[in-house]
Formats: C-alpha cells, structure tokens, sequence
C-alpha cells in the first residue's frame, strides 16, 4: 500500500562530519572494530584483551586486572555466514553464528581470554564451539540464576568471586578492592554519561537520532572506557552547542533480540520514523543501572548485585521485570509505537512476544513484530510493513 | 488470554488408546509382557489425571526433567507438558490443530514444537486446567520460557525451579533451596503437605529405576543387541512420567528380563543384524512405526543414545530424600551433553559409547526446535570422525511430519546403510 505519507519528505539528515566530529571518532572505532586502533595499541604495549558475550559478565572485574574488555559481536550487516553455518547448526540464531564465524577467520585473534554468562542457548553453545574449535587461551563461564531472590544473588556472587580468582590466576596478579573501586567508578560515569545522551531523546524533537545512537553505543564497548568516556562528553558538548532537531511521524521504540546495526535503525528513521529508545542489550539493558557502592557492601558484592539485578534480559522469570521496564521507557519517552525485532530462534523473545503483545496494547501502544536476521539492515520487507506501521500509528493520531 | 475448561477430551483419547493397546498387547502371546506393561502404565498415568478433577485432586502441570518425585509424594497429580503433547502426536495425529492454535497465540515457528502445540492445547481448552504450572530451565530456553505463557492461559499460579548451569557444592545447594522453595509453594496453593516418608520411597525406587535403567544399557552392548527401536521412548516415558513409582519398577524388570533372556539365546532385535547405530537426539514419535519397518529391513538396530539413556553412576540416599532428587538431576543421561558447559568429558563420552557398543554408525536427529542440542552435531561429527565412525543428519521435527517427508527420510537411511554396507 502506498499512502500519502510514502512519499512524504522525511529528514534524518545524514551527518555533517563538522557538525559531529566526534561521532566521526565514533564511526572509526565500528568501522575497524575488532582490530581497532585502540585494541591494537593495547594489545602493542603488552595489555591483554578479554571478549565477553553477553551482558551478565561483569566487566568491571576484567577492567581492574588492568585488560580491555570488549564485546565479542558479529557482523554488523547482511553477511553469509558459511563457516558460521558450517560449525553452529543453522536453528542456532545468526547472532551467534556471526560472531562464530568471525573467531573461526581469525579475527578476534588478539583475544587473551572470552568470559561468557550461561545467559541463553545461542550464547552458551557458541562459547562450547569457540573453546573447543578457536582456543582462545582464557574460558570462563559464569552460572547466572535465573531469579532475583536472595539464594540467588549468593550463587551469582559466588560465581563473580571465582571469576575473579580465575583471572587472577590465569593474569598472575591480584585484584583489589581499590582496583575494583576505580573500575565502578569509570563504568558508572560511563553509564551516566549515556543516561545524559538518552534524556535528550525524550525532547519533542531530539537533537539525535536512533541510528547515531546506536553508533555510539557500539563504540562503548570496543575501546576502553576512560576513552569513551571523554569522547561521550565531547560529543554531549557538541549536541550542546548544535541547533538539531529531528521532528518524526512517530517515536518509536525497538525493542527484542540483541541487535547492534545503526542501519536497521536508519531505516527505519529513513521512512519518518524516529527511534527514541530502545529495549536491547546492547543500548538501554547496557548502561541503564549502575553499580552502587554503599558502606556495607564489598565492591565485588555491590558488583555481583548490579550485574543479576539489571534491566533483565528476557532470559529472567518472571518477565513482568523486563515488561515492566519497556512500558515504563515507553511512558517516560512518550513512544507511539513498539518495533519488536526478533532474531530467528531466539526463543527466549519469541516467547515473551504473545504476553509483550498484551501489555502493550493494555496501554495503548501497538507493536510491529518483525522475525530479522542479525545484521539486517532493514531492507525489502521489513520497510514495507514499518512504513504501513507509520501510517497506522499516524492515523491513529489524528483520532 | 484465558480458556475455558472443558473435561480434557485428548487425555480421554490418550488413555482410549492406550488401554486398546495393551489390551491387544495382553491377548498376543507373542508380545513381550514389558510391552502390555507400558501401555497399562500410561493408562494409568493419563487416567489418573482425566479422573483427576472429579476426585478433588491437585493438578500440577510440569515441564520435561521435572523432579516430579516430589509431586507423587505430596499426592498431586501430575501432568507432564511435552510427553503430553507428543502423546497426542503418537496415538491421536492431532498436532496440525494443536500446532495451529499455538501460531494463533503469536507463538513463532522456531519455537520447540511440543511447547508451541502444548500452549495451542491449552488454548483451545483440550487438556485439563492446572491447579499450578511448574517450570525449569533444565534443559533449555523453552523450557525455562514456557511457563508464564500457560499460566496466563489457564488463569493459575506457577514456580520456576531454577537449575544451576554448572556442577559445583554451591549450585547443588541452590538447587536444593530451590526445591524447598518449590515444596513451599506447593504446600501452600494444594493445601497437603509433604510426606517425607513417601518421597524417601519415591527416591528408593528411583535409585532401583537408575540401576535397571543402567542394567539394561549394559544388555543392549550384546551382539546381536535385543532391544528395538521404539524401546527407547519407551525408557524415555518411564522416568519422564513415573520416577520411582511401583509400576514403572515393574515394568523396567520386565523388561530387563526379557533383553537377559534374548541376550542368553543369542537373540538380536533385528535379524540379521547388520548396522549397529547410536542415536543422537529424537527421532519423531510420529514414525515410530515406519522406523521400526526399517530397522528390520535393513538389519539396523539402535544400540545407545548417550544422549537419552545413558545414566551417569552414581546413587541416590533415601534418607537424604531431598538431596537425592538433586542428585539426580545431575545423572539423568540428557544432563551430560545438553546441559552446562560441554567440556572434555562429555565429548569423551561420547566416542567411548561408540566403541563400548561397537557402534557401525550413527543417525543424528536435527529436531529443528532444539537449537542447544543442534549446535553439537558439528563437533560430534568431526569426534566420531576421528575413530571412523560416519554421522548421518537427518532434519526434522518431533510432532510435526511437515518438516520432512517420510519418503526423503528412508532415502537418507537407504544411502546411509549403503555408505556403511561398503565400508
């Protein structure tokens, strides 16, 4: 169907690169990322790297052993994944057959260790299949209950403290309180910061996008954070001084699957959609809770309590956490519409999807469900049906 | 999102179907009496629960490796979720209406077959309304996902037992407040307590189940081996549905009897037998009859599935009733290799169980649903490789024969016999 609003002048304008220059800085990290400059010059003044796999791994531990922790990801667009295939049956998620692949053809090789959660199937299987095909020299995998309660946390804590031994082991070094006191305080600024980027998204015309955004967030996890961090409040300065405004048929949301390719999102946005937040882990599910440090807590406990209490994953029961938290972004970012964007067996979502479904549409908001591969771009289909998702979403606007 | 309770006219079905079976079972002196014994088992079980309502008895719905122990000794009936739907598969062939009802729930088609069509049985009102839904995530995301889902669907309270993902003292001891925890609740919405005496006998019988289960494995590394194809749902069904209940005790000594007995005379399940085979996973419950025509057609016998049957050592105490029932949560065979990290040993298993049962191949089963048990075929295939052990893989899925059509799996198996025929 084409509506009047299909050929409606949309403006996202693609960036200036003197209007941001640090977003270009941004851009550079993703563009190169793994072997970024920065993982390489780690690597040439002998620091080791660590790549984690998913969001229950506290990285604050690998950061005070003095490494660079990075996120293991996987393509960020439309790749044919043969060796992934090859390896990971084609019912495990292209998330983690991507990034399969990507460590089969060497190119997380700088890797010193991968440190995993046994947060979902995908992610503990690629872990199994890395370990006995990539040999990366360190492994761990954390057990991560599934609960919040009290027996809960003191198994989760349990498993951070052997985490940490083990590290300590493989590094030869300790890690002290003060070292993990530090590394609290440089991830919470990170976290703050972010916070800062995301409030001015709930403006009536952002003076960001969802897609620029999201390139900012990958580059959080692929270069060390004291780094991000002057670079974020660089970039918070310059939208500062700049006078942008996006003005959108509608604020959108994405949430579902771990996704980290801005073009999905800028397809969206190139139709006249904007995205103002987002429920994944690798944006808001990322930076949204910090650590808290209070007098009776070790930093390693006020750590292990952040990490199982944080915006929970789908993975977690029940899900009325996580469901709570969407509608809760969604009322505080005055979102018309949900986009669920759900990798192909990634059950975990896929289950949620029918009760998600149902608490949306309790508080007025539609959801578009969209079944994607990892790295989509957005492209054929899926812009069809976001387009007559816009249309419907303004439609029901004008009452 | 909720139903409306109708008697549960499947479970009737089921257990029609049942009872005729072991009924012609009992009358054909040439069917082994372990086999009459089954059916009147799953009679029973499913009897029990269609009687259920009308007696005043607790319902508790339950996912796969549930320690439903622990609900025969609190005297609730249980109802086993994916057994459940795949009965419904084997005797009544209605998962394209099962399985259509859980789409229109939203459910995508990547999710496990038997969790998809139990939540459409829910849905349209077939199966009886739970008192309560319990859950785990032992042995993967559906499971662990599967629960909210039918308790917003029949309106009832549930419990997620949260299973440990590794083997050390402090996970074996969450696992055990869990099921305190779990003990708790079930006190409180069923109003009965637990009889601790009765469980402690439950754990008796389970431990006597491990070691027929164990004795049985042993019988089956004979050459010819005497146990058919079918058997091992059959084993499956067992633990799933009656852990340490007299019936299945019964029916597992009858059946170790039998196999001695075939063993002593040299009797194979097949004959000639000609392609011993281990099997990898399921295969679906809706070819078990044309699986078992192909199997003594071609000579070819399963003789292990590590992945199902393969109980770990080890034994329960009951008078650590409770410690037990964790206990063997880490010897069901499905734990090795399908759950927690898959290290050394499990890979070890593996080709120590091919050559133990001098296995001439062996038939992966890709159930397109599992996605955690899918990602080994690769690194299963290349261990066996490695002691000259081909691998076929066949897709497929459990419950629902549209995925791939009979006539392509006996084309896969024909080329497959006669890839091992000339070797």
């Amino acid at each position: 169907m084409v509506g009047e609003h299909s050929v409606m002048p949309v403006t996202v304008p693609r960036l200036d690169k003197a209007e941001l220059p640090t977003l270009e800085r941004f851009r550079e990290v993703n563009a190169t990322f793994p072997k970024t400059a920065e993982v390489l010059a780690h690597k040439r003044q002998g620091g080791k790297v660590f790549g984690w796999l998913c969001t229950y791994v506290p990285e604050e531990i690998i950061h005070a052993a003095g490494a660079l922790p990075v996120r293991i990801t996987g393509y960020s667009q439309e790749t044919e994944l043969e060796d992934g295939n090859a390896y990971l049956y084609i019912n495990n998620c292209s998330f983690s057959r991507s990034c399969l692949q990507m460590g089969l053809r060497g190119e997380y090789d700088f890797l010193d260790g991968v440190v995993a959660g046994s947060t979902c199937d995908g992610a503990r299987r690629l872990f199994d299949l890395w370990h006995y095909y990539i040999k990366t020299p360190f492994h761990h995998v954390l057990t991560v209950p599934r609960k919040y309660t009290e027996k809960a946390h003191a198994l989760y804590y349990q498993q951070v403290v052997q985490f940490k031994q083990h590290l300590e082991e493989f590094l030869g070094i300790q890690i002290t309180d003060d070292e993990l006191r530090h590394s609290i305080e440089v991830y919470n600024e990170s976290r703050a910061l972010l916070r800062s980027l995301y409030e001015l998204r709930k403006q009536d015309t952002p003076p960001i996008t969802g897609a620029e955004t999201m390139e900012v967030l990958d580059a959080s996890f692929r270069m060390p954070k004291e780094l991000f961090n002057q670079w974020l409040n660089d970039l918070l300065d310059e939208l500062e001084a700049q006078d942008r405004a996006h003005k959108a048929r509608a604020r959108l949301m994405v949430v579902g699957s771990v996704m980290n390719n801005p073009e999905f999102i800028r397809s969206i946005e190139a139709q006249g959609g904007l995205v103002v937040t987002d429920e994944l882990c690798t944006s808001t599910r990322y930076w949204s809770d910090p650590v808290v440090l209070d007098g009776d807590k070790s930093p390693l406990e006020a750590i292990s309590r952040r990490y199982l209490n944080n915006f929970p994953c789908a993975r977690m029961v029940p899900s009325d956490g996580r469901f709570g938290r969407i509608l809760e972004l969604a009322r505080d970012y005055r979102v018309d519409g949900v986009v669920s964007q759900i990798i192909r067996y990634c059950v975990t979502y896929a289950h949620d999807l029918p009760l998600l479904r149902d608490k949306l549409k309790a508080q007025g908001i539609p959801m578009l469900a969209l079944d994607v591969e990892y790295g989509t771009s957005g492209s054929g289909q899926i812009q069809t049906r976001v387009q007559a998702f816009l249309e419907m979403l303004e439609a029901r606007k004008k009452g | 999102m909720t139903t409306s309770e109708k008697p549960g006219g499947k479970i009737s079905a089921i257990v029609r179907a049942c009872r005729l079976i072991s009924r012609m079972n009992q009358a054909n002196p040439e069917v082994p009496k372990s086999d009459a014994l089954y059916y009147q088992m799953l009679a029973n079980y499913y009897t029990r629960l269609l009687n259920a309502r009308e007696e005043g008895k607790f319902i508790a719905a339950h996912t796969v490796f549930f320690p439903s122990e622990i609900l025969y000794a609190m005297d609730i009936v249980p109802m086993h979720t994916e057994t459940t739907t795949w009965m419904m598969a084997l005797f009544l062939g209605e998962q394209a209406e099962i399985l259509a009802a859980g789409a229109e729930l939203g459910l995508a088609p990547e999710i496990c077959s038997p969790h998809r069509g139990l939540a459409g049985a829910f849905a349209l009102g077939a199966l009886p309304r739970p008192d309560v839904m319990l859950w785990s995530n032992l042995i993967c995301d559906n499971t662990a996902k599967s629960g909210e889902l039918i308790m917003e669907l029949n309106d009832c309270p549930g419990f997620f037992l949260d299973h440990p993902f590794q083997r050390s003292e402090a996970e074996e001891k969450y696992l055990i407040s869990e099921l305190e925890d779990m003990i708790s609740f079930l006190e409180e919405k069923s109003g009965q307590k637990m009889d601790w005496d009765k469980l402690s006998e439950i754990v008796a019988g389970m431990d006597r189940q491990m070691e027929l289960f164990r004795e049985i494995g042993e019988l089956r590394k004979a050459v010819p081996s005497p146990f058919h194809i079918r058997g091992f749902l059959q084993l499956l069904t067992t633990d799933y549905l009656c852990p340490g209940q007299p019936e299945a005790t019964e029916y597992l000594q009858a059946l170790r009897d039998e196999l001695a007995e075939m063993v002593r005379q040299g009797k194979g399940a097949v004959s000639p037998e000609r392609f011993r085979l281990m099997t990898l996973f399921v295969p679906p419950m809706y070819l078990m009859g044309f699986l078992e025509k192909m199997s003594q057609e071609y000579g070819a016998v399963s003789v292990v599935e590590p992945l199902f049957t393969r109980w770990a050592e080890g034994r329960l105490d009951p008078s650590k009733p409770l410690a037990s029932v964790a206990k063997k949560a880490s010897l069901i065979p499905e734990r090795r290799s399908m759950y927690g990290p898959l290290g050394e040993e499990a890979l070890k298993d593996i080709t120590t169980c091919a050559e133990q049962y001098r296995v001439d191949g062996a038939v992966y089963w890709a159930f397109m649903g599992c996605r955690h048990t899918c990602a080994t075929i690769r690194l299963f295939k290349d261990i066996l490789n490695e002691i000259d052990v081909p691998m076929l893989v066949i897709d497929c899925d459990i419950v629902d024969p549209t995925i791939n059509p009979q006539e392509e799996i006996r084309e896969k198996l024909e080329q497959f016999f006669e890839l091992l025929e000339d070797r």
